[in-house]
């Protein structure tokens, strides 16, 4: 059963998106509602459109129908600067395959995303020293992607994601590239931000991390929503 | 075999921007290394070149017919050292008066009944109308770059015959002035014959002298009247050549370097970032061998494609652009001797696949070597970061993150950023040589032919008849000046002396008028008193002659003695130039042979000389045009530099769809994290930017030094002496200016790819993961 949200508190509102790729429908008219402090997970087989919904939501990609509107803003509307200081001020996005520079160091990664707003590159380590410190990754802050563990990468990841303080965290398999230990570390990240009023979406095959960061489950099948309901903590 | 083939076409067709890249960078290579090698081989030997294309005489000599029988000269040719003959032919000399009916003969010339222009020595080039076939007629010995309008006009040998132009003609060595039909010559009385000789060994003018004096050692005492080496002819007429060859060379070898380095760049770079494909292709179960094949056959395709329509755009290119550099007087070289010669075009179709395939097998090779899984996380698995300090550095200084970003992004590449560097390094060297070349030769053209704009000779030739002018040689100058636009008018007179002490006749030049008539005085001051004279370089060196000295000038029993007081920047072994009280002390009765006129600003050349052609009929006139030395050099070396800048900017282009190929990922997460379309522009143009910068920094420097190099050597080859003024072109706005040559190539270069990297879709990038 699908959740009931009231529009007033939506964070996040998709209606009737569609995506298409040349012949290939990736999404068929979903409508989605999430309200801010959510934790909602997408769930689905592969190749039903999971990431793409992600991507739509974080302005990577556009959509061919519908509106995507993100704290008030019409998504689709945005010019490619427009959406790019969407992505800057609203947005963190956390990659399977993390997705680091590697020629910057871990703080310089992590400092990067302030620097492109114009933070100034003393402030913005600052920043990220505090965000390394709450991640349990202080000491790796000098090494280079090639020589952290996948687990290191991933957080330095969400480091970089939670950087700008974005109003809605989107992570796609996070733990998809991590062994289980790395995975669970990144787990519980994940749910100690949403306790905190981090607005996540998640998208995931992994049951187990559906069941333990989200909130909220919605299931997606050849582009289009076909259930969804609410989670209950687990213990 | 055929899974290479498939693999290999699979590849071409799925990276068409590098397939392009590789055929237009091969093409346009290719065709420039064709340009260049072709300079350097025309710059090499040019007038050794045509002289053997056209059997040239490597001794001309003269014999007294009244000694000798033609019969017994033919009989004295024949020994083993005379590689082949041409004669006896009868000779003339005529006395033409100076006249404006003088075709450009005045003096005495040389004339000779010759029955064609082939034949086994000096095969002479009738570049317009026929070779005179019968009595009545006569063909000139003029250079193409004059003007054919004389054909058909009629010529009064003095007290002779009439004889109708029917051709005009050249010959390399200069055996005639004119030439008739044997038939005609008797009647311009011969006083003796002409053999042309070449001989087995031409090497030295010593060779050449001691295997004439064997055929002619049998003849009678007293009948070889005169003689003349190839050599002598060589060092006269090459003078422009030996000024074209320094700067030909260096813009040949700047074109080859570039052209080699920016291939290598291109393929190699193809190669490297092919190798998670290459991974893909080995886990799939191609051999070692196969990978090679796919790599060697991906890349061959649009190169050799490339370097065989590259050879016949050199070609086509080279051919006008030959005509162009060495058509100008006395360049040694004639029209059909120009082009690209066969080994060339060789060394282009094999040299430039060559280089392609020997760049592409260093990092095939590698790859080859490479395990599979090895190869196929070359693109995703985290690359320990290069030159990780600086990015650190830059991370921390105050510029926007995008520029610091793209500032460390070269040094991730070293191999590949150094060879970018080296073509940006060239094509900077070569515009700073290029700029400084432009500006001493601009230099030298306004110190010289642009001080007067018209010149009016005395005489015109106007429907086959001789007009004489109304007005007498003061009258004239008044009048000239008096014309509307007239600035001031400085009459010439130009007429040979004897300088007693040497066998050497000098062109004594007189200027009336109070103006310079151009020159530059690299030395010393301009005659400004009675007896006061100046000279080129070429005249005191070779008299041996120093500033302050003085020379005792000898005319017609008369004697002056003149001191030097200035050199000055002239091509002419024999001129010197005095004041009119100067000239007229040795010669009381000379008289001007032109007046040279400098208008006013804003007056039409053509206008004021319709005034004069309008105020008495038998003046002719001649307008200024531009330097064509100089325009030559400095159209050529434009168009050269405009070339290697645009192989050097394909190299930035080439490197900057490399890089944002390799990079793809990091853009898209850039992006991802909020980078605009335009940092990702700014980032992409200032990594390439870098390059520019120290393009220009090392750049500069070296153009500058093949300035100090090539020019002074140009300046040796026209015998002149340049003054400090004319190489000392080096100002800081030039230097401003040329410092932002790198930068431009490198932004030129780098703009479409970086353009295309901004606009890359975030999605579709991080899902190819």
């Amino acid at each position: 059963m699908v959740t009931e949200v009231r529009t007033e508190d939506a964070v996040v509102r998709l209606d009737g998106v569609r995506k298409e790729y040349g012949e290939t429908v990736a999404l068929d008219g979903v409508s989605l509602e999430i309200r801010a402090g959510e934790a909602v997970a997408v769930m689905g087989p592969s190749g039903c459109g999971k990431s793409t919904l992600l991507n739509m939501i974080a302005g990577l990609d556009r959509p061919s129908a519908g509106r995507i509107v993100v704290h008030g803003e019409n998504v689709g509307e945005l010019s490619e600067k427009g959406l790019a200081l969407y992505r800057r001020r609203r947005i963190g996005m956390i990659f399977q395959f993390f997705n680091l520079v590697d020629d910057l160091s871990a703080l310089d990664n992590v400092a990067l995303a302030a620097q492109l707003t114009g933070t100034p590159a003393r402030q913005a380590r600052r920043r990220a020293l505090e965000l390394f410190a709450e991640l349990g990754i202080a000491d790796r802050r000098n090494a280079y992607p090639a020589v952290l563990s996948g687990g290191e990468r991933q957080r330095v990841a969400v480091a970089r994601a939670l950087m700008n303080r974005p109003a809605l965290l989107l992570a796609d398999e996070p733990t998809g590239a991590l062994d289980s230990r790395a995975g669970e570390q990144v787990m519980d990240l994940l749910i100690d931000l949403n306790q905190i009023g981090q607005t996540l979406v998640i998208v995931t095959h992994d049951e187990q991390l559906a069941q333990r960061c989200a909130s909220r489950l919605v299931l997606l099948a050849d582009g289009r929503v076909t259930g969804g309901h609410t989670l209950e903590p687990s213990a | 075999m055929r899974a290479v083939w498939q693999a290999a076409r699979a590849a071409v067709r799925r990276r068409r921007v590098q397939t392009l890249v590789i055929w237009l960078v091969t093409l346009v290579s290719t065709g420039s290394t064709v340009v260049a090698l072709g300079l350097v081989d025309a710059a090499s030997a040019p007038f050794d070149r045509a002289f053997e294309k056209l059997h040239g005489p490597h001794v001309v000599a003269a014999f007294d017919s009244g000694k000798v029988s033609d019969a017994r000269l033919t009989r004295a040719a024949r020994r083993p050292e005379v590689e082949a003959v041409a004669g006896p032919f009868a000779r003339a000399t005529v006395s033409v008066p100076r006249t404006a009916a003088d075709f450009g003969l005045g003096g005495e010339i040389t004339v000779v009944g010759r029955p064609g222009p082939g034949g086994p020595v000096d095969r002479v080039d009738v570049w317009a109308g026929r070779w005179p076939t019968r009595p009545g007629e006569i063909v000139l010995n003029r250079q193409r770059d004059w003007t054919a309008d004389d054909l058909g006009k009629r010529f009064q040998v003095p007290s002779g015959p009439r004889l109708t132009i029917v051709g005009f003609a050249f010959d390399l060595g200069h055996t005639a002035d004119a030439w008739v039909a044997p038939e005609q010559i008797g009647a311009l009385h011969p006083a003796g014959r002409q053999m042309l000789f070449r001989f087995r060994d031409a090497a030295t003018e010593q060779d050449l002298r001691a295997q004439l004096a064997e055929v002619t050692g049998d003849l009678p005492p007293g009948s070889l009247a005169g003689s003349q080496t190839y050599l002598a002819l060589k060092h006269r007429i090459g003078g422009n050549a030996r000024a074209y060859a320094p700067y030909l060379m260096a813009f040949g070898v700047l074109g080859i370097l570039v052209a080699v380095l920016i291939v290598a760049n291109v393929v190699g770079g193809a190669v490297v970032s092919g190798f998670r494909h290459i991974g893909i292709l080995k886990a799939l179960g191609f051999t070692p061998g196969q990978v090679l094949g796919v790599y060697l056959t991906m890349i061959s395709v649009p190169a050799v494609l490339g370097c065989g329509l590259g050879t016949v755009a050199g070609n086509l290119l080279a051919e006008p652009f030959l005509e162009f550099v060495f058509s100008g007087p006395a360049s040694g070289v004639l029209h059909d001797g120009l082009g690209i010669p066969l080994r060339v075009n060789l060394v282009a179709l094999l040299g430039m696949p060559l280089v392609c395939v020997l760049a592409a097998l260093g990092p095939s090779v590698r790859a080859r070597r490479l395990p599979a899984a090895r190869a196929i996380s070359a693109g995703s698995a985290p690359r320990a970061g290069r030159a990780l300090g600086l990015q650190r550095r830059l991370a921390g200084a105050r510029l926007p993150r995008s520029v610091s970003l793209g500032a460390g992004l070269p040094f991730a590449r070293p191999a590949r950023s150094a060879l970018t560097l080296a073509a940006v390094v060239l094509g900077v060297t070569t515009v700073t040589f290029a700029t400084g070349l432009a500006a001493t030769l601009n230099s030298i053209g306004n110190g010289g032919d642009r001080t007067y704009d018209v010149t009016v000779y005395a005489g015109a030739y106007r429907h086959g008849k001789e007009v004489r002018p109304v007005h007498g040689d003061r009258e004239l100058q008044a009048l000239l000046g008096s014309l509307p636009g007239a600035r001031h008018v400085t009459a010439r007179s130009d007429d040979e002396v004897l300088l007693v002490g040497s066998t050497n006749v000098v062109m004594f030049e007189g200027r009336r008028g109070g103006r310079s008539l151009g020159g530059v005085l690299v030395k010393g001051r301009w005659m400004s008193r009675t007896g006061e004279v100046v000279a080129g370089s070429p005249f005191l060196r070779r008299n041996g002659v120093r500033l302050g000295d003085r020379l005792r000038l000898r005319k017609d029993g008369r004697e002056e003695r003149v001191t030097v007081v200035g050199e000055t920047m002239d091509t002419d072994d024999r001129l010197v130039i005095g004041g009119w009280p100067t000239v007229t002390a040795l010669m009381p009765d000379v008289r001007p042979i032109a007046y040279h006129v400098k208008l006013g600003e804003g007056v039409e050349q053509e206008a004021y000389a319709r005034a004069v052609r309008a105020a008495d009929r038998g003046l002719s006139v001649q307008v200024s045009g531009p330097n064509t030395v100089t325009g030559t050099i400095v159209g050529s070396a434009t168009a050269l530099t405009l070339m290697l800048a645009l192989v050097a900017a394909l190299g930035v282009f080439n490197t900057a769809v490399l890089n944002t190929h390799d990079r793809r990922r990091d853009l898209g997460m850039l992006k991802s994290i909020g980078m605009t379309p335009r940092q990702v522009t700014v980032m992409t143009v200032t990594s390439m930017a870098v390059l520019g910068v120290l393009g220009s920094l090392l750049g500069v420097p070296l153009g500058i030094a093949a300035h100090r190099v090539v020019v002074p050597r140009m300046a040796a080859g026209l015998d002149i002496t340049l003054p400090d003024s004319m190489t000392a072109v080096w100002h800081p706005p030039l230097l401003a200016v040329l410092a932002l040559a790198g930068v431009a190539i490198a932004v030129v270069g780098a703009l479409v790819p970086a353009r295309r990297a901004a606009r890359l879709t975030v999605a579709e990038v991080l899902r190819n993961e």
